[in-house]
């Protein structure tokens, strides 16, 4: 053959070619592209782990916002609940302590109104129980005309005096 | 005081280390007496046609050393798959560390290249094209070793680079256009099949590009070693010029040729007018 080109040679150098790529494919090529392979789906499942945490995060804060808002509302309404409830309650505090006071005023002048009722009775009773007492004076000592006259003044100055007092009593309350 | 003591001893190493460098290359160079094996048009004919220096194959057959390098590369590859399969495969991590993340690169090169060229059927031809140019970029680093056998006359030999070899070079190319055509027939029927036969050339294109890439590259090498004065430095320029970037571009070249026919043979009808453009440039 020209260039010394050897049909065996050539089969054996086949032969030597394929026991290598058979080896290289098994010892070398396969393990390491199944490696490569497991590798690239793991960082793929990775990536979409990734994606879908990040998703829901979104979901999450999306739905915290939401609630948020929603509890500001509720807030809001429960305030002025409340304060027309607090409104409420003092008016009726109110209400009810001009009714008290009403009562009370009304009490009190009735009960005064009863006091200066029974002063003057007691009042009278002095009086007719000093008119008494100076009928019997005058009845044992009637002497002389002076002592009399002196007496009897003595009465109406005590009356006149007890009715001062009586008066300025009923004034004071 | 002890800088000027370290500045003496500096000085007399540099003068020691120079006065031994010059003595050794008069010596190459003036020439050590002996004889050579063989003269440079012998050694230039011999590693083309690989006709004289023939090694012995268990005692069954006289065959090139060619042969030998490619068992040699394939013995290194596999064991080297082994013990990285035995022990580093299992401990991979998901953020990897330095060594992990270079047999990640390697395998994830091809595989993103296959699965670039060839968007169906990406398995099969993925792990052809990871085993194809792990060998080629490995058999062509292997020429730099330099590993001795000893031919059938008794003399030395230097093993070369499988695919400089005509054997081995056909050998691939042959092999990369069955693995095609037989992809074509499986997925396509016969249809896909003729498809794939139209490109006839493909195996002979791609069997004597990379022959002669490497066959230059061996060329110059042993040019180049075959003097004495040329053996000093030029080697470095060399070895990077013919064996690394020849490594690197056939690899290249190779596995994305293979990748991009393998696609087009296994696509569904109806190619695209895209594919149809990319192949006319690949191929001019």
């Amino acid at each position: 053959m020209p260039l010394n080109i050897d049909i065996v040679q050539i089969l054996l150098h086949m032969l030597n070619f394929a026991i290598l790529a058979g080896g290289l494919t098994l010892l070398l090529f396969s393990p390491v592209s199944k490696f490569l392979e497991e590798r690239r789906r793991h960082f793929e499942e990775l990536e979409r782990e990734n994606a879908e945490k990040a998703a829901e995060a979104e979901r999450l804060r999306e739905e915290y916002e939401r609630k948020l808002a929603e509890a500001g509302d509720e807030i809001d309404r429960m305030r002025a609940e409340a304060e027309k409830e607090a409104a409420e309650t003092a008016r009726r505090y109110l209400d009810s302590a001009k009714e008290k006071a009403g009562e009370l005023v009304s009490g009190a002048e009735a009960e005064a109104e009863a006091r200066k009722a029974q002063i003057l009775e007691s009042a009278q009773t002095e009086i007719s129980e000093l008119v008494l007492t100076a009928a019997q004076k005058l009845i044992s000592s009637s002497g002389d005309e002076e002592h009399t006259r002196a007496l009897y003044d003595a009465f109406l100055e005590e009356a006149a005096g007890e009715e001062r007092a009586s008066a300025e009593r009923s004034d004071g309350r | 005081m002890k800088r000027e003591r370290n500045r003496k001893k500096t000085v007399f190493l540099i003068v020691w280390l120079a006065i031994i460098v010059a003595l050794l290359a008069a010596v190459l160079i003036i020439g050590l007496p002996g004889e050579r094996a063989e003269t440079i048009a012998e050694t230039m004919k011999d590693g083309v046609l690989h006709d004289r220096n023939r090694v012995s194959l268990f005692g069954l057959l006289d065959v090139s050393p060619a042969l030998i390098s490619a068992f040699a590369v394939t013995g290194i590859l596999l064991f080297c798959a082994l013990l990285i399969r035995i022990f580093a495969v299992p401990r991979f991590r998901t953020v990897p560390g330095r060594f992990q993340a270079a047999v990640e690169k390697l395998v994830g090169f091809f595989g993103d290249l296959a699965a670039s060229n060839s968007p169906h059927k990406t398995g099969f031809v993925a792990a052809y094209i990871f085993s194809a140019g792990v060998y080629v970029f490995f058999s062509t680093l292997f020429e730099l070793f330099g590993f001795q056998a000893v031919s059938t006359e008794g003399t030395s030999v230097t093993l070369p680079a499988p695919l400089a070899d005509i054997n081995g070079a056909l050998a691939m190319g042959i092999m990369s256009f069955l693995v095609i055509l037989v992809a074509g027939f499986a997925v396509n029927g016969v249809k896909g099949g003729l498809r794939v036969l139209k490109d006839f050339s493909l195996p002979v294109s791609m069997s004597f590009r990379i022959f002669g890439a490497l066959l230059s590259g061996l060329m110059v090498t042993e040019l180049v070693y075959y003097y004495n004065a040329l053996s000093f430095l030029v080697p470095v320029v060399v070895a990077v010029l013919f064996t690394l970037l020849h490594a690197i571009i056939q690899t290249y070249v190779l596995t994305t040729l293979v990748s991009v026919f393998y696609g087009e043979a296994v696509e569904p009808p109806a190619p695209s007018e895209k594919k149809k453009k990319l192949k006319g440039n690949i191929k001019s």
